[in-house]
């Protein structure tokens, strides 16, 4: 008798392959720049900044929001699901080709839209209207270890119900 | 076993053509995004064309637009307000803003969230699109503790992430603009598409600044953030206790009568009252105050004149 055990296996990984191949979900980065970390949380530790534009490959996602990703090189960490735009590839479209399903995110990735020329126009035209403290609002950086340790203090999130 | 034997060889072959196929298809994709950040012309007209019909409510304005409409609007309130300088209250306000956040259905946002003190005794909190948080000192004067003061900053969180202020702006001006936007493809605008833009772009920012500190929002939408505050303020750990003293500190307040600021933009204490208890009426055990909590919350406010 021969043998089609082996044939069977390599039917089940190729189909592995094909589905995880048209399963792949890139996500591409939308906010201004943030981090990809070692753990689901946002004090974990960082693996890496990541800044608008970039991408990633989606692993798995959680329920509350956090998705583990692969950057190009290979390296897996975690990134929320608030700071980036998940891009899928119509397969069914060979003919028309990628572009088609382009949408937001590309204008946003081309820099269009509401931007700094607009707003330096707004301000050329407004010029009683200060920008100062906006920017020193921007300014203010709280370092996430600072708000883990607040949280940790004020007994809340994981540590809540601790003495 | 024949059989087996012939479908165990043609559908892997059949198979593993897809997958090639699939790869270039892939690749392609990925080369044009990999790209994103200097595209080509002929694909960025393409990319922009196709955004034309795209696009077509607030839920389209991309993280970049929501910021600089909020960089705006947040320059716009603070000519009507001055701000209270304390660094340490400040710091403090941020890291529980930032710590309030983290456990919201939207913890980042293009620039993230900042809070700022506004040096007035009127009681208000208004937020700008894209996580621009402004907390009056009359405000912070009607807060008790740590609690409460989570479940006004909740509440603001609670509007940036629901995306109301942008849902304030007018949809014409949205489709007038994202037409403009669509039309043009280069980075940077030609004078008469940029006075266009900036107009349209004048015009937004009055819808939203309108409906912020005149109009207030609809009531569906304060119903949603105090709905948010509570979801929001639980995750954390906080009780939606601090939201009930928040709002019940507010019925009878006699600056309500001025009708300024919270009083004129937002529905009645008590209505809200009512929804938020009947929201966490079924949520089983509550965390309570805690002490710890309230003492850092009494330092940080120690100063405040």
């Amino acid at each position: 008798m021969k043998k089609p055990v082996p044939s069977l296996f390599l039917l089940i990984g190729v189909a592995a392959v094909v589905i995880s191949v048209l399963a792949a979900e890139i996500l591409i980065v939308k906010v201004q720049s943030t981090n990809l970390r070692s753990g689901p949380k946002f004090y974990a530790p960082i693996v890496q900044t990541l800044k608008a534009g970039d991408r990633l490959e989606k692993i798995s996602a959680q329920p509350d929001g956090w998705i583990q990703a692969k950057i190009p090189g290979g390296t897996v960490g975690w990134i929320h699901t608030s700071a980036v735009q998940v891009q899928k590839f119509d397969l069914l479209a060979l003919d028309r080709g990628l572009k088609t399903q382009a949408s937001a995110s590309e204008v946003a990735l081309a820099g269009k839209g509401f931007n700094k020329q607009v707003e330096e126009s707004y301000r050329a035209k407004h010029a009683e209207i200060s920008f100062i403290w906006v920017d020193r609002m921007l300014a203010i950086k709280i370092p996430a270890e600072r708000v883990e340790e607040f949280i940790k203090n004020g007994k809340l999130g994981e540590w809540r119900g601790a003495r | 076993m024949r059989t087996l034997g012939i479908k165990a060889v043609f559908w892997p072959a059949l198979v593993v053509v897809s997958v090639s196929i699939s790869c270039s298809v892939v690749e392609k994709g990925a080369d044009i995004l990999g790209e994103a950040g200097k595209i080509s012309p002929s694909d960025q007209k393409a990319i922009v064309q196709s955004s034309q019909a795209l696009r077509s409510t607030f839920a389209d304005i991309t993280e970049e637009e929501e910021y600089y409409i909020g960089r705006a609007v947040s320059a716009l309130i603070l000519s009507q307000y001055p701000v209270y300088q304390n660094e340490s209250l400040t710091n403090y306000l941020n890291t529980l803003g930032r710590a309030v956040a983290y456990f919201s259905s939207r913890p980042e946002t293009y620039a993230g969230y900042h809070f700022l003190v506004l040096d007035t005794e009127e009681v208000n909190a208004l937020s700008a699109p894209g996580g621009f948080i402004f907390i009056s000192k009359g405000l912070l004067k009607r807060c008790r503790n740590e609690e409460m003061l989570a479940s006004v900053i909740a509440h603001e969180i609670g509007h940036v992430s629901a995306k109301h202020g942008l849902q304030s702006i007018k949809k014409s001006r949205l489709v007038e603009a994202f037409r403009i936007i669509g039309t043009e493809a280069a980075r940077r605008y030609g004078s008469e598409e940029l006075a266009q833009l900036t107009e349209l772009f004048e015009g937004a920012l009055g819808d939203v600044v309108e409906t912020l500190v005149v109009r207030g929002y609809d009531r569906k939408f304060e119903y949603e953030a105090d709905e948010l505050a509570a979801k929001f303020a639980l995750a954390i750990g906080y009780s939606p206790q601090g939201l009930l003293d928040f709002l019940q500190t507010m019925v009878g307040d006699s600056s309500s009568v001025s009708a300024q600021g919270w009083f004129r933009t937002h529905p009645s204490a008590e209505d809200r009252i009512e929804r938020v208890k009947t929201k966490t009426a079924s949520l089983g055990k509550l965390p309570v105050e805690n002490p710890d909590r309230t003492r850092r919350f009494e330092k940080s406010l120690a100063g405040l004149k």
